[in-house]
């Protein structure tokens, strides 16, 4: 057997009905991922709460300590913390849709099963994202408990960012679901992360504003998700101005709906020739 | 077992037909599934047997012509058709992150049953199985043959009117593939309808009340296995090595009518007659020596000798 999917491309075209999930078939895709998760968890967050450390200690306490003025009149560290959180929720779904959900589809076939049984493409890509989301909404809330913890948040509208996160991880999951379900071999992911997740993590504005620099770097920017959950986290831990915050929700929301029928419709081809 | 009587046969297949770009995996077959009974796709690798389960479960969209699975048609109804049916595949696909209980209630879960609910079932299930002392082991914990009887155990979660399983003993030790046939016999018994490929010809003889010989995504015959045998091959076979001096084309002139047919292969040769022991004192020792003679009752591997010219694990 090979593990090797090789490439399925998109398929023919799906009714609207092939791409509307049903909620309960969903939930019990996530609840298997749940499930698993809730083995694994202690193992698996540790990193979560060192992670940040390493990173204010580097940047907010290191480096910081040169600007002087801070930035925008926020100290460096406080600049930096909340977009911690988001960066945090960034990985953790470009991790669980790349390599888990690869490994979930080509090594354990686990979703031959799950399509022989009532739940089809759109049901599982669903309850795919929605784990992946919460997943990375807990990683999220690590971080934000954290950097709260040294006294790094000033607004107490900052106990909202979760759900927030929750949105903005689902909108960069289903990124990382499309580019899974169309690879043909697992070595691709290499370029996703050089060139698509640690660009984004470096220029989306969590490290410094875009105020200094040349305009068309802030518009770049502007088509990532990183960039509007950072917008989000930042404006809620530092005081929310919030049609800020309904406009940066809005685009991360319509990103996902927008892009959703792609892994569906790549799954079903690929699984469902 | 409900719905099943007045919907006739629960799989009916007319003109049914399936390629994979340019590769032609089924060519247009047409074969009906009657309630309550075992029925088997018997044929070697490739023969198409495993893309025609696939549509029927719901994993390969149906190319031309018409399925209907318990009624409904298989490309507009797949997932009324998905809940009413269990699964076998061929590849081992269980959750190696579950344990074995874990594996029957996450089962029971995609079809839409609370972990609550499963639990009395997912313990009756591994009774039948045979691994309810292994319930809280991961899957790599487990043989082959209990891995299997699990994947057949998962398949019945949803109490399934139709079983669809997909060589369900191919790479398992004797010993193992009777646990096996001994489950889906005590499945049969209890009135479920059960569709299996498979390319052992004593498995197919053993579970089938009805067979179908596939070969290059063709049907090539069917029937019971005892009818298909007596069709193609009669009752019992002679094989005769035979002595280098031997000339295999006037000893089977000499024979004329008496044997029901053939095979020839590398100096051995078959012969099919009601009564080998018969033909065999009736031939002429003198003119055609042979190294040995053996008399044997014919089988399902014969009709598919004779039907294919190649054997059933030719190229394994």
């Amino acid at each position: 057997m090979s593990y090797e999917p090789g490439y399925a491309g998109l398929g023919g075209g799906l009714g609207a009905r092939d791409l509307i999930p049903s909620p309960r078939h969903a939930a019990a895709i996530w609840r298997r991922n749940a499930r698993v998760f809730s083995k694994l968890w202690k193992g698996a967050l540790l990193p979560t709460f060192l992670d940040p450390f390493f990173y204010l200690l580097a940047l907010g306490f290191g480096l910081g300590t040169y600007i002087a003025h801070g930035i925008n009149g926020i100290p460096y560290k406080e600049f930096v913390a909340p977009g911690l959180i988001a960066s945090a929720a960034m990985w953790s779904s470009a991790f669980e849709t790349t390599y888990n959900v690869y490994f979930r589809m080509n090594e354990l076939r686990l979703y031959d099963n799950v399509l022989s049984t009532p739940i089809e493409p759109a049901d599982l890509v669903a309850g795919d994202l929605a784990w992946s989301a919460s997943r990375a909404t807990v990683y999220g809330t690590v971080v934000l408990i954290v950097v709260s913890a040294v006294g790094l948040v000033s607004s107490p509208w900052a106990i909202l960012i979760p759900p927030f996160v929750f949105v903005g991880a689902l909108c960069i999951s289903v990124i990382g679901y499309a580019f899974t379900s169309l690879i043909p071999k697992i070595d691709l992911y290499s370029y996703f992360f050089t060139l698509g997740i640690t660009p984004m993590f470096l220029f989306s504005g969590i490290f410094f504003p875009f105020n200094q620099l040349p305009g068309w770097v802030e518009v770049v920017a502007w088509f990532t998700p990183l960039y509007h959950l950072v917008e989000i986290t930042r404006g809620m831990a530092t005081g929310p101005d919030p049609l800020q915050i309904l406009i940066n929700t809005a685009w991360l929301a319509a990103v996902t709906a927008i892009l959703f029928p792609i892994p569906v419709r790549a799954i079903r081809a690929r699984l469902v020739p | 077992m409900t719905g099943v009587e007045d919907t006739g046969p629960v799989v009916l297949a007319r003109e049914l037909a399936k390629s994979y770009g340019e590769r032609v995996a089924v060519s247009g077959i047409d074969f009906q599934v009657p309630a309550g009974v075992c029925f088997g796709f018997l044929g070697p690798n490739g023969a198409g047997k495993t893309t025609t389960m696939k549509m029927i479960y719901g994993l390969a969209t149906v190319g031309d012509g018409e399925l209907r699975v318990l009624g409904m048609d298989a490309r507009r109804e797949r997932r009324r058709i998905k809940a009413r049916i269990g699964v076998v595949p061929q590849e081992t696909n269980l959750d190696g992150d579950l344990t074995v209980r874990e594996n029957l209630i996450q089962q029971a879960n995609y079809f839409g049953v609370s972990p609550e609910k499963a639990a009395p079932r997912a313990d009756e299930l591994l009774e039948f199985a045979l691994i309810r002392d292994r319930a809280d082991e991961r899957i790599h914990a487990l043989s082959g043959g209990m891995k299997r009887r699990l994947l057949i155990a998962r398949a019945l979660v949803n109490d399934p009117e139709l079983i669809v399983l997909d060589e369900p003993t191919t790479g398992l030790d004797p010993q193992a593939r009777l646990a096996v046939w001994r489950a889906l016999e005590r499945l049969r018994r209890e009135g479920v309808t059960l569709l299996l490929t498979t390319h052992y010809m004593e498995e197919a003889a053993r579970l089938c009340d009805s067979l179908l010989i596939m070969d290059e995504g063709r049907i090539v015959a069917e029937g019971d296995p005892p009818a298909l045998i007596r069709e193609y091959a009669g009752r019992e076979a002679l094989e005769l090595d035979l002595a280098e001096e031997c000339d295999p084309g006037a000893l089977l002139e000499s024979l004329g009518e008496r044997a029901n047919g053939h095979e020839f292969h590398d100096g051995a040769l078959t012969l099919f007659a009601d009564d080998a022991e018969e033909l065999l004192r009736s031939l002429d020792h003198e003119r055609f020596p042979t190294e040995t003679a053996m008399v044997r009752r014919a089988t399902l591997e014969d009709v598919f000798l004779r039907l294919t010219g190649r054997s059933l694990r030719e190229g394994e």
